[in-house]
């Protein structure tokens, strides 16, 4: 019974890892927290939900279009919301409004396409579990584990050996002098917003999949938000530890307490985690430069 | 004539919602996205005091503050000597928390399908002058040592604390003052629409709230006001829009931060010496026939 919750909770914490990444790396690189997170999931997730089911396409073209759409839509929210933020240099202040309000306009166009409606996702698989052992391991869960883990595998490779990582690791450290090393850090930025946008587009779809689709999906990012702050604003691999420490506190108070109570308990224990460890597990430390 | 009268007291209801979050946006520059779980707090304490234990309204308002002034003390103590980001981003997980034991708190809050029976106590008359004295006590504390220490802390967190000001404190002090105007704003408005249920509290009012002190000037109290009066009553002017109204309002509100980052009024206030001044400007203006402006 243990190892089963053990492993429900790692398939869980593997959804909230790609949230609280895809979060982190945007406030990685500008120190903002991206408000806008959780409609992006949702706008993301309702894409691929309405091309797989007009063309009944399989799970990975859904997972693509998906990510494609986060993508597209996190350039887009850029360019509309942040870049002459940016180019004036104001205060981080404006980031936040900026990314609440772009939030509410997304949330405003999936209300209006789909209504206050709910919808389920095609089911992927014929049988959908299979078994080892005594433990019993759901097929999207054992799928979400996979891909979660390529994605972030993938994306820990491209930020600490390839150029592109380098670029984006100097313009987190200080944007200016990344600048003036020749970095192009408008395009940097974009694509900073591209990743996190595919990264909301894939958690989208498995939030989906795990749940039923609403148009207010997003408000599932406060998981990724909490774990974030567990494992260490900005420190991507804080989110992932932090995520995934999540699902199974999740995951095992379900079990104890039921679903209703769980988010209470979890708010506490990221109280209890600020005041113990207030930089977090990773112990990143983002300070606000003078 | 009663249209537009509930229509007011709705807004001023609001109106001393936002004031609450100018408190802590607007002078502090810190966010709070669970600011609606205090209103909910404040709404749900107060009703059930009065509806349950039989509790005269002002005292029951009084222990509903009280209530979520403690409880906002709880949430700001380990949030207050870090990043500004936390406040933000702990309130937002606290308003899940509270989404959460009012759903399931069925027995005494009524659950998902909400709490009915409130009595009708909120009159036009006490929210007008309850506006009024809120809105004085925070145009008073802003010119204040606390609201400048505050506007201190909201330009550079670090430069504020290089000259002495004991930044957690004035964090914590600028939360609770706003915890407490919003959870008064919550008494008032459970004893107005007479019904409560957890969804009305979701993390987009406070986003909502948060909005209208930008709209207005991110600086300026006057702004906030008129913002609320603009905003809040945009929807009712729009209601013939319905499915748009949050894209158009979220749409305008990009346009302003895009290309009035400061807001309708930046950081003008409303004061016979601004007002004066004011005057004075547009009687040159006129004079000059508006050839050099």
């Amino acid at each position: 019974m243990s190892l089963q919750i053990l492993i429900n909770g790692l398939a869980l914490g593997s959804v909230y890892a790609l949230i609280a990444t895809g979060f982190s790396l945007v406030f990685n690189v500008l120190k903002f927290s991206n408000f806008a997170y959780g409609a992006m999931m949702t706008c993301g997730a309702f894409f691929g939900y309405f091309l797989s089911a007009a063309n009944g396409w399989g799970l990975v073209p859904t997972l693509l279009v998906a990510m494609v759409s986060g993508a597209v839509l996190g350039l887009l929210g850029q360019v509309i919301a942040f870049q002459r933020i940016l180019n004036n240099n104001s205060s981080p202040i404006y980031f936040f409004v900026s990314s609440i309000t772009l939030g509410t306009l997304l949330e405003g166009f999936v209300t209006l396409k789909v209504g206050a409606n709910f919808y389920n996702y095609p089911r992927f698989f014929e049988s959908s579990t299979f078994k080892i052992g005594s433990v019993i391991i759901s097929k999207s869960d054992a799928m979400m584990f996979v891909l979660s883990a390529i994605a972030l595998l993938l994306l820990a490779y491209v930020i600490k050996y390839t150029r592109i990582g380098r670029a984006l690791r100097s313009v987190s450290f200080n944007r200016d002098n990344a600048s003036l090393m020749g970095i192009n850090v408008t395009m940097i930025i974009r694509l900073t917003f591209m990743v996190s946008g595919a990264l909301a587009g894939l958690s989208g779809v498995f939030l989906g999949i795990n749940y039923t689709l609403y148009p207010t999906l997003g408000s599932l990012v406060v998981k990724g938000f909490i774990a974030s702050v567990i494992g260490g604003l900005g420190s991507l691999s804080g989110a992932v530890i932090g995520a995934v420490l999540l699902g199974m506190m999740e995951t095992f108070l379900i079990h104890l307490i039921g679903s209703g109570y769980a988010p209470v308990v979890t708010f506490l224990i990221m109280l209890v985690f600020l005041l113990v460890r207030p930089r977090g597990i990773a112990g990143s430390n983002v300070q606000e430069k003078a | 004539m009663a249209l537009l009268i509930s229509i007011l007291t709705s807004t001023l209801i609001t109106l001393i919602a936002v004031i609450g979050i100018y408190i802590l946006t607007g002078m502090t520059g810190l966010f709070s996205l669970g600011q609606a779980s205090f209103m909910a707090i404040g709404a749900y304490t107060s009703g059930l005091l009065v509806v349950k234990w039989g509790l005269p309204f002002p005292l029951a308002c009084l222990i509903a503050i009280f209530l979520a002034v403690l409880v906002g003390w709880i949430v700001g103590l380990p949030t207050v000597r870090l990043r500004r980001d936390y406040i933000s981003l702990v309130t937002l997980g606290f308003g899940e928390a509270i989404t959460a034991i009012l759903n399931r708190a069925t027995p005494l809050t009524g659950g998902a399908a909400g709490f009915v029976g409130i009595p009708p106590y909120t009159s036009f008359t006490l929210v007008l002058v309850s506006a009024v004295i809120i809105i004085a006590a925070v145009a008073m504390f802003k010119v204040s040592k606390f609201g400048r220490q505050c506007s201190a802390l909201r330009g550079d967190e670090l430069a504020a604390r290089a000259v002495g000001i004991n930044v957690p404190w004035i964090k914590m002090t600028a939360f609770l003052f706003s915890v407490a105007v919003t959870a008064y704003s919550g008494c008032l408005y459970a004893f107005y629409t007479t019904y409560v249920d957890p969804s009305i509290f979701g993390w987009r009012k406070s986003a909502d709230w948060v909005i209208m002190v930008f709209f207005g000037g991110s600086g300026s109290l006057t702004g906030a006001v008129l913002a609320t009066f603009i905003l809040s009553g945009l929807p009712e002017i729009l209601r013939f829009l319905a499915d748009y109204r949050s894209i158009f309002y979220a749409a305008l509100v990009l346009l302003i931060i895009n290309f009035k980052p400061s807001g309708l009024l930046g950081s003008w206030e409303l004061t016979p010496k601004n007002l004066r001044k004011l005057a004075r400007d547009i009687s040159l203006f006129m004079k000059k026939g508006g050839k050099n402006a």
